[in-house]
């Protein structure tokens, strides 16, 4: 059974959050029985009352700096790897769900993982090299067609850094004249993509992904209601 | 302001979604002026989203005075290698050839600049020509949508730059607030028509006009600038509606020493990131201490103005 009601925040600390608000409203009508909200999250309080999470494209230097100042990495880090619940990263929020990233600012950044993999920041370059390209992503289903895919000043997953088979890659790109790269990866509860779904119209990858939010919770609110209500919930999904 | 930028532009082009969405991803912060590397690594630490590379803060450029030009790119390209957020540099206005070397040098957002010397007095440059996007300023909806028109994928107010008085970034927010609501008056009252006659009113392209009433904002990310010294000026332009700040001379003027200008960095920061939380308005306005001395607004001579550069 699905709750009947699921709340989605969007980490709001800085970069394309009402873009990816806006998507989740029209992607939500693909599950009328369900009442979503939908809130932006500045505070751990506010992250304590979402079921599921979206960190969103921005830079990832100041989402990290400011998310230390709020006191916000280690619920972050307890949502994401101790309760496991389901967590997309775009972009910016796709480094800050990568164990490792390469191409960082001196001194490095502070990470949030999830993902087991090593993400290459700025892999093609300047803006002059951000790109739009059509992305051929099967889990979307059979005949919709190509996803519209815009990379800006894009990360790419490098390496997969543990070799147990958890992580699936999803999505590949191939610029002309450079090697196939890895933009979409899936482990568990996390996923994350290196291009920016909430900038097209289009509502296919948000939509799927909320079915994957309704799915994980109908199975979370079958044997452990009160575990979940209490937030101390440890669904696995393999 | 929830609304979907890129679902408003719909009609737009793979070009202009990737120019205008690297603006989006900046949104809530800070862009800072620095001259140098070791001020490009203070802005990047304390959480700058970009820098903006130029030879002199606006404050500087007022007091030195002469013909003040694009910077010297071998100081662009130092700052380009010290840090990983996106690198901005000035051009002059109407200056094609200083925007191609810019791009050239792989700047990830060429600022079409009143605060340099204008190489143009007829046109701006037409930025749709360019694969490298531009922000340009603007005093009111008119001038928006024109530079919008010409390619711009990024607004700013101009306020009045090195000065360190928010009055005129404050009335030029206004006026653009003003103006999107009278757009949006004359959309519901008057249709088509109310657009059209509007539109020739303010010298603005009708098709953008009747989209930014449609959307009730302007079509592209609006940062402020122009006078932003402080926590508290900072948090007010987030508050009339701005999507971030540019802070140029505010960080690095008159700052007592590095770790003064890094507080005050750290300060302008944490009030764009909690510009509505009373509290940490409070603590950044501590942390920021003495701001610069500035020059009142008022007590500038007309041709001392930059804001009137452009049109």
């Amino acid at each position: 059974m699905p709750p009947p009601a699921i709340t989605v925040g969007v980490l709001a600390l800085q970069g394309g959050v009402v873009e990816h608000i806006a998507l989740l409203h029209r992607a939500s009508s693909s599950y009328p029985s369900i009442t979503f909200h939908f809130l932006e999250v500045r505070t751990p309080e506010q992250l304590s009352l979402c079921d599921a999470l979206v960190i969103p494209g921005g830079e990832s230097t100041t989402m990290a700096i400011v998310a230390r100042r709020l006191g916000l990495f280690e619920p972050l880090r307890e949502f994401v790897k101790i309760n496991h619940k389901p967590v997309w990263g775009t972009c910016a929020g796709l480094v800050m769900l990568a164990e490792e990233a390469s191409a960082t600012k001196q001194g490095g950044q502070e990470l949030i993982g999830g993902l087991d993999v090593r993400v290459l920041r700025n892999k093609f370059g300047t803006q002059v090299q951000s790109f739009v390209a059509d992305l051929n992503l099967e889990f979307l289903g059979d005949g919709e067609g190509p996803f519209r895919g815009v990379f800006i000043r894009a990360p790419v997953v490098e390496e997969v850094i543990n070799g147990d088979g958890k992580v699936r890659v999803l999505g590949t790109v191939k610029k002309p004249g450079e090697e196939e790269d890895i933009v979409a990866v899936r482990q568990g509860n996390v996923f994350g993509t290196s291009f920016h779904p909430e900038l097209t119209g289009d509502v296919r990858v948000h939509a799927w992904w909320l079915g994957n939010v309704v799915e994980a919770l109908s199975q979370s609110v079958k044997g452990e209601d009160l575990v979940i209500r209490s937030g101390k919930s440890v669904t696995e999904q393999t | 302001m929830a609304t979907n930028l890129a679902n408003g532009l719909s009609s737009i082009s793979d070009d202009f979604t990737v120019k205008a969405g690297l603006a989006q991803m900046l949104k809530g912060g800070v862009i800072m002026d620095v001259t140098n590397v070791e001020q490009a690594r203070i802005a990047e630490e304390a959480g700058a989203v970009a820098v903006m590379a130029l030879e002199r803060i606006p404050s500087d450029i007022r007091k030195v005075g002469g013909v003040v030009r694009m910077s010297n790119p071998e100081m662009i390209k130092e700052i380009q290698a010290a840090v990983t957020i996106p690198v901005m540099a000035k051009a002059r206005i109407g200056h094609i050839v200083e925007c191609q070397i810019l791009e050239a040098l792989g700047i990830d957002y060429v600022d079409e600049s009143e605060v340099l010397t204008p190489a143009d007095d007829q046109y701006h440059v037409q930025k749709t020509d360019f694969k490298v996007p531009f922000v340009c300023g603007c005093r009111n909806l008119g001038e928006a949508l024109r530079r919008i028109k010409e390619g711009a994928a990024f607004i700013r107010t101009k306020g009045e730059a090195g000065t360190g008085d928010v009055v005129e970034a404050v009335k030029h927010i206004r006026t653009v607030n003003a103006e999107i609501a009278q757009a949006k008056a004359a959309l519901a009252s008057e249709g088509e028509l109310g657009i059209a006659k509007l539109a020739r009113e303010i010298g603005a392209d009708p098709i953008l006009l009747k989209q930014t009433a449609e959307l009730g904002r302007l079509p592209v990310v609006n940062f402020a600038a122009g006078g932003v010294a402080t926590p508290a000026d900072a948090a007010l332009m987030m508050q009339l509606g701005c999507d971030g700040v540019f802070v140029g001379s505010g960080i690095f003027k008159d700052a007592l020493d590095r770790e003064h200008a890094a507080k005050r960095a750290r300060a302008i920061v944490k009030a764009v990131a909690n510009w509505t939380d009373k509290k940490a308005l409070i603590e950044a306005s501590i942390e920021h201490g003495t701001a610069m001395k500035g020059i009142s607004n008022a007590d500038l001579k007309e041709e001392e103005r930059l804001a009137g550069r452009g049109w």
